[in-house]
Parts: structure tokens; sequence; C-alpha cells
């Protein structure tokens, strides 16, 4: 295992790092898609995460992910630099999420293996477009504006990197030829290139692409760096192109006289701030700029590696590292083991020799039961993360289809940082993520004027509710639309026969609603981009009660629909009965236990197909002896001998026979190795207290294996 | 950071060379019943003793149950009841060989170890085809070595888990999978 994750190391850190950038990035949007314009801090941000994604995918040579985030990242500059006034909002918005969604596709494509190959012409080209039609606007006001992105943050001030006993410093003066074109150009490329190798570079003019006038400038007074780097003098001189430069002057310095150069560029400035702006000034009033000043800002030495870019994040992520799922399973095990080891330490038979002393052992046993339960609770809480991006998918599924359908409608979330065990997150996403777009999509009325028409304001409503509750966790989404209509739902299930031809009034309310999530079944007539086709509820529930959680419908028409999820905190501990059939020991889930009787012989009912049924207080329920239908030797088989168990499971009940009732605990749910073929009735295995395996008894599985069998 | 990581992955896989290279030739050789049988070192993860095994219902009967390995969940599987031999009493002399075959975990409960032998490849020849064709052995034996006095019969461990078995396993995830 630790040989993959070091091989893939850089490809996995670009993917988790960029993952949570862009996570990032989607949350500032949509928290703004309804303001008018983004404010300084966002607009920063926005630029900072396009820089870092640019800055590792070219690392890893995602070339097309490289374009599309510079291209966004040249938009945010201008918008940081220029403060332009009527700046299209809601395009903007979409421009970031196309940006957002094309490097998540190649993200995906990147983690299931192939090669991100998506075509970004089309959006660099749109970018482009985008961009020169905000400058244009802005320049019919003469407004001069910077006119590209100078890759660096012009406020930051300058920390000399460390000098390694192997760093060259070098001064560098290229003088172009007169005729040359565009020498700040040709001098932004050396800079560009030399930014490869060096740990420090200065350069003067410093303001060499944000000023088309520096171009003169650099053609009479030469172009002047200066550099440190662990490259050698041959290596930096292949670097510089030198096709139109007349001449290149290369000195190597001294540390000594490379910090005294420092001065000359102006390093000892530290209030560069002010200078951008001075010269947006200078610019605007049409005179020449003054002579260059020394460099104001430097170039930071980025892209030199994955690390750097990591470590520039550091401050943002202090309090959060990321671990490897598997090593966070395998430390549960191992602490799973410890208790396990600790009660057999201290409750070994050698310490119940009559006239130990024991005392001190006590204080320090007890010391460690403490400490390894705390273990326990830490581990378990390593597992739970908060719903926010969940949520936040959300966000973007009403903005999306809601923009779409052109319906307007407000998304409140309320107690998006309740914690759920990871594995669930995974789980409930895909169905969550269908309940909001069948909520926007079906819930919420088609025109605002049905909206007011019956007393509602014409904006829709949904929302988004987590919270937590008696161990278990419901999460809600919640629409203020047209609501279900029973007699329809009804009519439906009348026409697909899936009711024998039952009245209405037999059904419950709860009972019609959940027509709904019968396979094929969609009341909406036609079939749209996002919902309709009946496949979907279905799906849903199913995946719902794969991690044993249900949905719950309630709906009033015309005032609105709520569908709730209520599941549970977490899959991995679950609270259990522990019984005993024969010699094996089985778990059955709490919550799915009804009762616990002891009957006779007398409630039992045969069938002569050999079917058995017990009756208990005028009831029937189908009845299952574990011991027969596992084969397992040596258990009760007088009725009067054995426990009843009541199990309930979406509604339906059965009875399965046990020997005995051994101890209620929580455990730790583990799969069956899949080597093992899948037992019906079993959902799993776990360790009991003494290192034994006791098996999960599955009541759905349990119920569906008998009726396969009537 | 890169050239440290390209640094580790040379010496992992120099270290894997020298792995093999050493355990190359090296069967781990136990005794069922009169016979004895090796199965290549490199894929024996350890030898445990004999543990309590939670049985686990409506399986082929040859799959004893489930041991717990330190915190992992492991089947076991009978070697006697595999090769359709009468079951013995489990002695203190039983163990089990945990063997890993494709990252699929796997303990196998063997009488009696007999020793780790080296065998070199010249000496290992096919087993005699002729009449035994039907028989189940053929699958699982792929050579027979003659150490000292005694054949070992050479197992393929893959074969003798049963590839269907870890087929009809993975068909069985990807249909979970699916529905």
């Amino acid at each position: 295992m630790a040989e993959e994750f070091n091989t893939d190391s850089m490809l996995d850190m670009f993917l988790y790092e960029s993952g949570q950038l862009l996570e990032k990035l989607e949350g500032i949007i949509l928290e703004k898609q309804d303001a008018d314009c983004f404010d300084d801090t966002d607009i920063n941000e926005i630029f900072r995460v396009m820089h870092t994604i640019k800055g590792s995918s070219g690392v890893l040579m995602y070339e097309n992910i490289t374009k599309v985030t510079h291209k966004l990242e040249d938009v945010f500059y201008y918008l940081r630099e220029s403060h332009p006034d009527d700046v299209p909002h809601m395009e903007l918005v979409e421009k970031v999420l196309a940006v957002s969604d094309f490097v998540t596709g190649e993200l995906d494509k990147l983690k299931s293996g192939d090669t991100p190959d998506g075509d970004e012409k089309q959006l660099v080209e749109e970018l482009d477009e985008f961009l020169s039609r905000l400058k244009g606007e802005i320049k019919k006001q003469g407004i001069e504006m910077p006119q590209a992105n100078r890759h660096v943050e012009p406020t930051q001030f300058y920390i000399t990197p460390v000098a390694g006993d192997d760093s060259h410093f070098y001064r560098i003066s290229i003088h172009y030829r007169s005729d040359t074109q565009m020498s700040n150009l040709r001098a932004y490329s050396a800079t560009y290139a030399l930014k490869e190798v060096a740990e420090d570079l200065l350069y003067t003019p410093d303001d060499i692409l944000s000023n088309e006038a520096s171009a003169d400038v650099i053609v009479a007074e030469g172009f002047h760096m200066l550099l440190q780097t662990k490259s050698s003098k041959e290596e930096v001189i292949s670097l510089i192109d030198s096709s139109e430069a007349e001449e290149i002057n290369f000195d190597e310095l001294t540390k000594e006289e490379y910090g005294s150069a420092l001065g000359e560029f102006g390093r000892e400035e530290a209030a560069p701030a002010a200078a951008p702006a001075a010269a947006a000034k200078d610019e605007a009033k049409e005179t020449k700029p003054d002579k260059p000043k020394p460099g104001d800002y430097v170039v930071k030495t980025k892209e030199a590696g994955k690390g750097k870019t990591l470590a520039k994040n550091q401050p943002k992520q202090q309090s959060i590292i990321s671990v490897n799922v598997e090593k966070m399973d395998s430390l549960m095990d191992l602490i799973g083991e410890l208790v396990i080891a600790e009660a057999v330490v201290l409750q070994n038979p050698d310490l119940k020799v009559p006239g130990l002393e024991l005392s001190n052992f006590q204080k320090a046993s007890g010391q460690l039961s403490k400490i390894t339960t705390e273990l326990q609770e830490v581990i378990m809480s390593m597992r739970m993360m908060p719903l926010t991006n969940v949520f936040q998918k959300m966000r973007r599924i009403v903005f999306d289809v809601s923009r779409k359908l052109g319906k307007d409608i407000e998304l409140e979330v309320i107690g998006e940082n309740t914690e759920v065990d990871k594995n669930i997150i995974e789980h409930i996403t895909d169905p969550l993520m269908h309940l909001v777009r069948n909520s926007v999509d079906h819930g919420i009325e088609e025109n605002a004027e049905d909206r007011t028409a019956v007393g509602k304001p014409a904006k829709g409503k949904i929302t988004l509710e987590a919270k937590n509750e008696g161990g278990k966790v419901y999460i809600s989404v919640k629409d203020d639309g047209k609501g279900l209509n029973k007699d329809k739902l009804y009519q439906k299930a009348l026409e697909k026969g899936v009711i024998e031809n039952k009245p209405m009034s037999e059904f419950t309310d709860k009972e019609i609603f959940r027509f709904i999530t019968l396979p094929g079944f969609s009341t909406k007539e036609e079939v749209t981009e996002y919902s309709g086709r009946g496949v979907g509820m279905d799906v849903v529930v199913k995946n719902i009660q794969t991690i044993s959680g249900r949905l719950d419908i309630t709906s009033v028409e015309f005032e609105g629909s709520e569908m709730t999820l209520v599941i549970p905190l977490t899959l991995a501990i679950i609270n259990g009965i522990v019984v005993q059939v024969g010699n094996s020991p089985f778990v059955i889930e709490t919550a799915s236990i009804k009762e616990f009787v002891r009957v006779g012989e007398d409630s039992l009912i045969h069938e002569p197909s050999g079917e058995e049924y017990i009756v208990l207080r005028g009831e029937c329920y189908p009845f299952i002896r574990l011991n027969e239908k596992y084969d397992l030797p040596d258990s009760v088989d007088k009725i009067e001998e054995g426990i009843i168990v009541v199990l309930e499971h979406e509604g339906s009940q059965v009875c399965v026979l046990i020997d005995k009732l051994l101890q209620e605990q929580e455990i730790v749910v583990k799969p069956i190795p899949s080597y093992v073929r899948k037992v019906k009735g079993l959902s799993g295995c776990t360790q009991l207290g003494d290192g034994s395996i006791a098996l999960i008894l599955d009541i759905a599985g349990l119920l569906m294996h008998d009726g396969e069998r009537r | 950071m890169a050239e440290e990581l390209l640094k580790k992955e040379e010496t992992d896989e120099t270290e894997e060379l020298l792995e093999e290279d050493t355990q190359k030739g090296m069967f781990m050789t136990f005794q069922t019943g009169k016979e004895f049988f090796g199965i290549s070192i490199s894929y024996v993860n350890e030898i445990i003793a004999m543990q309590p095994i939670a049985a686990i219902p409506e399986v082929d009967d040859y799959i004893k149950g489930l041991i717990n390995l330190r915190g992992k969940i492991i089947p076991v599987i009978d070697v006697r009841v595999r090769f359709k031999l009468e079951p013995c009493e489990y002695t203190d002399r039983t163990c089990i060989i945990v063997i890993d075959v494709k990252s699929t975990m796997i303990g196998l409960i063997v009488e009696r170890l007999a020793d780790v032998d080296t065998i070199a490849e010249d000496s290992i020849v096919p087993p005699p085809s002729l009449g035994r064709k039907e028989h189940e052995h053929n699958k699982y034996v792929y050579g027979l070595a003659r150490t000292g006095d005694t054949v070992t019969l050479l197992l393929d461990p893959e074969k003798l888990i049963k590839q269907d078995d870890i087929a009809a396993a993975m068909e069985d995830i990807r249909k979970e999978e699916q529905s």
C-alpha cells in the first residue's frame, strides 16, 4: 500500500488539493450568485484558486487545465486591478462555473486513470471574448487598464528566499536591438523562462507587462535582472531567448555583492502597494511614465515543485490534514484489537489467584481503560464529516436547474454543519441530488403567476435542512411548490396496476405518497432533461435503504412537499443485541427489534406445506427457525425453551427463534470477506468483546428470503 | 520532493527484487494424511495457531468460516475437505497458513507443518496426467518434486482457492454495485 501511495502521491496531492480548491471556489460563487458583484476578498480568493491550480497543473503538464485556469485568472486579475463598474455578474458567475466544471471533469478523468483530453479551446475563446468585452466597455469610459496578468500579487511584501550554499548569483543585462518590437514581451519571456530555475528573481523595469511604454525603456536602457539560482551559468544562458538581443551581460556575483545589488533593484522599499495605483493614475493622465522605478515587486519563485505550492497554502488549511481512508480503517481495527487485548490482560485468570495484592494494578488498569475508551471515541469522531460539501453541491444544482428552467428559486440551507459518517455522505449525495432536482423541476410551479394566484410569493423557496436527533440524521428537502396530488397518484397507480383496484380510501396519505417511489412511476407528463422518466425515486429509496435509512414523504397540495431522509449517524457502529443460536453468536440491530417474547407450542400454526406461523395477540406473523435455516447444530428446537424475537423492517414483521440472549453492545460492522459468497440474511460480521466473530442478521434479507420461499 | 520520490521508488524496487530472489524456489511444505504438499513461500503471509472459527451458513463445506486476524476478518478453508478427504480432528499441531492470493487473504487449515524447503526448478516435474484427468487433483497440483525420500505435491494457491469462487464473488459484488 505504501508504495502505491508514494508513486502517485504527486497526482494524488494535485487531485485532492484542486478538488478542495474547486469546492471552495463554488462555495464563494454560489454564495454571491445573488449579489451584484464580487467583493475584493472574493476576487482575490478566486484569483488565488485559479493561480494555484494553474501552477500545479502546469507542473504535471496538464496543458488544457493550465490554459483554462490561466484565462480565468486573467479575467480576475483584470477585475482586481481595474475594478470595472458594470461587470455582467451573472455571466461572470456562469463563466467561473463553466471553468470549474471543466476542471472538475478533467480531474475526474485523471481519477479514473484516463488522460485529461478535454478540449479547452472553446472555453478559452469564450473567456477571451468576455475579457475583451469587459475591457472594451471600460475603454469607452476612457480609463486605461493594465493589460494582462502580471503573475504577481503586488501587495505582497518580499522575503528573500534563503540562499543555499550551492546557490549562484547572477546579474544579467539584456540589451535588445533598437528596432526590436515589443521588447517588453521578450523580456517577460526571459523572466518566465528563468522562473523555472530561479530561487529568487528581480528585474527592472518591473512593469514590463502592464506598461507598454516599458518597451521603450528596455530598448533604451536594457533589461536588467538579478537572479539567485542553483543552476549553472550555462543552464541559465540556454534558457534565455537571445534571438533579438544585441548584447547579454552575464556577471556572477558573490552573495555579498548580490545583497548590495538588491538595493539597486529597490528591494528595501517595503511599500510597493501604492505603485500599481500610482502607475494607473499616470497612465490615465496620458503622461509618459516616469523612468521605471526600480522593481517594486518580484516574481515569486513558484512552480519549482508541488511542495512549495503546498507550503503556500498551509496557513489557510493548517488545521486539516488529509489521511488515506485505508490508514484510518486500519487504525480503527487496531484500536478495536487494543480494547480486546486490554480485556484479556485485565481479566486474566492469573490475576484471580486468591490472596494477591492488586491495588496498584487496579489503579493502573483503571487509567488504561480510560485511555482506550477515549481513543475509541476519538477515532470514531475522526470519521465524522460535516454535510457542508454535500449541501454546497445542492446549491449548485438549484442554481443550474432553476436557471435552465427559468424559475426563480431561493434556497435556504439549515444545519449544514451537521456531522455524518464519511461512508454515509458518499451514499446520500446522489439521492439528495435527485430529491433537490425533483423539487426544483416538479415541486415549484412552472409560472410565477400560478404561485401568486394561490397567494404565495412569486419566488419559489426550497429549504434544505439537516438535523441530528436521537442517533439519526434527518435531512429534508422542502419546497413550497404545488405539492403532490393524491388523486393523480392514485389514478396512476391504478393504471400501472400496482394496486388491485382497491378504493382510494383504503390507503393512508403516506401510502399514496409512497407510490412515487415505485419503479417506473412518474406523474410528470413530459420528460425533461432533469426528471420525469420515472427512474429515480425508486433508486433513491434503494440507495437509502442500503445504508439502512428511509425516506419519509409529506405533502399538502398547493402548499408544497417535504422529503425527509432519515439515516443512521454512522454505518460503522450499530447498536446491537447479541443472541445465540446453537454455538454461533448473531447480532441483531437493536432498532429493528420490536419485542422479545416466550410463547408456547399453542401459538404455533403449522401449515401442511411445512410453513409455520406464530400468533401473537391475535396477529399472525411468519416464523423463521434460524437453526433450521442455517443448519446450526446443538440448538433449541422446542419453542418454549427458546426466545422469539419479533423483528420489523419497513412495516413488515417476522418472528425468529433463537436460543438465548447474550448481551447488548455497540458493535463495529465489518463486511464479510468477498471470497465467501453472499449469504442471504447476513449483512456483515463483527468482533465481540472476547475477540470471537459474530454474524450480523440482515432483517431485510431475511424477509426477502422468506418471501421468495413462499 | 519529486527526486525523493523517485529515489524511494527505486529502492523499493530493488528491495522487491531481492526479496523475490531469496524466496525463489522456496516452498512451505505441510503434511496432510501421508502426503506432503508445498506452496510457494511468496504467497505465504504468516502462520498462526488454530483459532476459534465462526461458521458461516450456506457456503461450501470446505469453507470453515471466519477468523479474526488482529482485527482483520478472513475466511479459512480446510485443505483436507478441499481435497475431498475425510476431515480430521483439529489438534494442537493443526495450524493455519495465511496466504495472500491476488490481495485476497485466506487461511488454510493444515494438519501439520513440515518444513520450508528449497526445491530446484529442474527437479519439478508435471504431474502424470495419464488416467487422472477426471481427478479434482489435477486442477491445483501443478508439479511434483522429490525431496529426500518424499514426494511433495506443489500446489497452485490460485487454483486451490478455486478461481470460480473468486470470479463468482466478484460477480456478486459487481451485481450489488449495479443495484
